[in-house]
């Protein structure tokens, strides 16, 4: 299970565990250590006592001990007292403090002169050991038994440690899902802090990017009515169409009816694609002179219906990075723009150049134009301001200006010679 | 009947154009506010079909312009625009009636027929004179309790001269009520309508007067 308390407490467990261990072996080492000291000095005390009070008279109390063993050598090397006659305790002596081994064990032996008598006292080392043992163990006892209550207060503690996290789950599972409104900032944890803002800082985008989308929705919703009106109008008129060239003639405009309103479609699923923010294809070098070409071939067939003279003023080779199949409906848009707004016999030229660290696509019309007061107006989705025979979707500049800006360019819109309108799409050239 | 139609889509104008014009009205179509503005300073029309949204002149601008000149002319607004402050703007800049797009050709005519009812000054949906009913809404005419049939052209002529009885219409103001702007006017058109009103009603239902134009009898 992947959980920060889990991992919290292993970690501080383990490292409880790895001190309590250390602690534990050192007060071991030190209990050994000290058991020893004060055995030595037992040894040594009884040795000493006896050597005072008088061989004879002292041979009593030491005797009770089975632990404590007391031998005794004249000066010719005869033993004249043992204590425990089974022992083997080995006749040697070296005076003071020795370990010596015998085929029963290892003993711990104190030896001291007296008067030409050798006294020595001895203690198994193994009944030292256990006793130390004993000793040292029951010192390690409070830390084993402390080691689960600490491991109990430290789940308690991170439990409790945790709570703004849970609390801020449970305040964010309360919300209204339409709700976008920043979470509080104030009062909370310095570790909370960084996640409320990366939150707050998402939903501000969300919130954006959700009011865009109702924007767009409700704009397209009022913009299909025209289409719709007329489409509603041409069926009502098929059908009481009294004769056969009537209803051919009704026909027919519903026919361009549709086509009309399946253009709008087809314009807004452009806008709706290259809106920033909607992460569209990775950009690659364009060849925009291409681009250019390919457009006005696509928008060649209009402009013959219309009368219009579509052509390509002059092409330099620039290129720019960016999505190829966008920058093809940025120029189609413009091409279609200008022959939709040019009257019978009119003549719309594009071109293509670089200008220093920018590409510059110029298409100028001999239209009608757009009085400089309202061009900042064009922009905007579904705007209509010029009359021409044939009401265009109104969307071709808002296409336009946002496949510019997703390629960190911009739109203006300027008087051409002829006094039409000149709309120069600028874009971050690339470099050779 | 002369409509002005104020609409800047060209699908929608041609089509409401078409439309009325089967029912034997004359239709002016503009296709924004300056023009729609000049056309109500030059032209008498019996309603107005105005769209909100044109170019060059908000529909609300023409509406209250034309309402500043004392223009009675009623006026159906028929637009995209269906929040209700909208709706209450325009009825209260003076409009009659208001539409919201997309609607039914039917219901369109229907409204226009009620605004037209009301300028005249009737509440009941048939005209009835001497014997003659001829009901709008239908198009339906009886004639002594005998159903007539009339073209629309006719039908035309007979109900402009049926909605005051007793005043007299000129040739030009029928023609007016009949043809729209750039409709080629026959020369004899509004003749030949009467003849053949008069065929089917009986030779002194219309009378004419003589160098003035034609008129229904007030009283038999």
């Amino acid at each position: 299970m992947n959980s920060i308390r889990l991992r919290l407490l292993s970690w501080l467990l383990a490292c409880v565990a790895l001190v309590a261990l250390a602690a534990g072996w050192g007060v071991y080492r030190a209990a050994l250590l000290d058991a020893d000291t004060l055995f030595d000095y037992q040894l040594r005390q009884l040795a000493l006592s006896l050597r005072d009070q008088g061989v004879a008279q002292g041979l009593a109390g030491p005797g009770e001990s089975y632990e404590v063993v007391v031998q005794i050598w004249d000066d010719s090397g005869e033993r004249i007292y043992l204590s425990h006659p089974y022992s083997d305790l080995p006749q040697r002596a070296t005076l003071g403090f020795e370990d010596v081994s015998s085929p029963s064990g290892g003993w711990r032996v104190y030896s001291v002169q007296m008067h030409g008598h050798t006294i020595q006292v001895a203690q198994p080392l193994g009944v030292r050991r256990e006793l130390a043992r004993a000793h040292a163990l029951r010192t390690l006892v409070p830390v084993l038994v402390l080691l689960p209550l600490l491991a109990a207060a430290l789940w308690f503690g991170a439990d409790r440690a945790l709570r703004p996290l849970l609390a801020m789950a449970r305040e964010l599972r309360a919300r209204d899902p339409a709700l976008l409104a920043p979470l509080a900032d104030e009062g909370r944890e310095a570790e909370i802090r960084p996640l409320v803002r990366a939150l707050n800082d998402l939903l501000r985008r969300l919130a954006a990017a959700l009011e865009r989308q109702r924007a767009f929705v409700a704009d397209a919703a009022h913009e299909l009515r025209s289409p719709l009106t007329a489409l509603k109008i041409q069926v009502q008129l098929l059908e009481r169409a009294p004769d056969a060239a009537g209803r051919r003639n009704a026909g027919e405009q519903l026919a361009s009816g549709i086509e009309r309103a399946s253009h709008l479609v087809e314009q807004l699923l452009t806008l709706a694609r290259n809106d920033a923010d909607s992460g569209g294809q990775p950009f690659v070098p364009v060849a925009l002179g291409d681009a250019v070409r390919e457009a006005i071939a696509e928008v060649a067939p209009l402009a013959d219906a219309r009368g219009v003279d579509l052509g390509l003023a002059g092409a330099e080779e620039v290129s720019v990075r960016g999505d190829a199949e966008a920058l093809r409906i940025l120029v189609r848009n413009l091409a279609d723009n200008g022959v939709r707004y040019t009257p019978r016999g009119g003549r719309v030229d594009a071109s293509v150049r670089a200008h220093g660290q920018e590409a510059v696509i110029e298409v100028a019309d001999t239209g009608p134009g757009i009085p400089a007061a309202e061009r900042a107006r064009v922009f905007s989705r579904f705007y209509r301001g010029r009359v021409g025979e044939e009401s265009g979707s109104g969307l071709g500049l808002a296409i336009v200006k946002a496949i510019a800006e997703s390629h960190g360019g911009r739109v203006e819109l300027a008087s051409a010679p002829s006094g039409g309108l000149l709309v120069r799409a600028i874009l971050p050239r690339e470099m050779p | 009947m002369r409509v002005l139609v104020v609409e800047d889509d060209p699908m929608i104008g041609e089509g409401v154009r078409a439309a009325l014009h089967q029912d034997g009205m004359a239709v002016d179509w503009t296709r924004d506010g300056k023009s729609a503005d000049q056309a109500l300073q030059n032209e008498r029309y019996d309603i107005v079909l105005l769209d909100l949204g044109l170019p060059a002149r908000d529909g609300i601008e023409v509406l209250r312009a034309m309402r500043a000149r004392k223009l009675r002319t009623p006026v159906l607004i028929v637009t995209a625009r269906d929040a209700v402050q909208e709706r209450v703007r325009g009825l209260d800049a003076g409009a009659d009636d208001y539409l919201v797009k997309p609607f039914d050709l039917c219901e369109l005519s229907a409204r226009m027929r009620s605004l037209l009812r009301r300028s005249a000054g009737r509440a009941e949906p048939v005209i009835e004179h001497l014997g003659l009913t001829i009901d709008p809404a239908t198009r339906e005419v009886t004639f002594r309790r005998k159903p007539v049939s009339l073209s629309a052209r006719e039908f035309a002529v007979l109900e402009a001269l049926m909605e005051r009885p007793g005043a007299v219409l000129s040739r030009a103001q029928l023609e007016d009520r009949l043809y729209g702007w750039g409709r080629e006017i026959e020369s004899n058109a509004v003749e030949v309508y009467i003849h053949g009103l008069r065929r089917k009603l009986g030779a002194d239902f219309i009378r004419t007067v003589r160098g003035v134009g034609y008129r229904v009898p007030k009283s038999p």
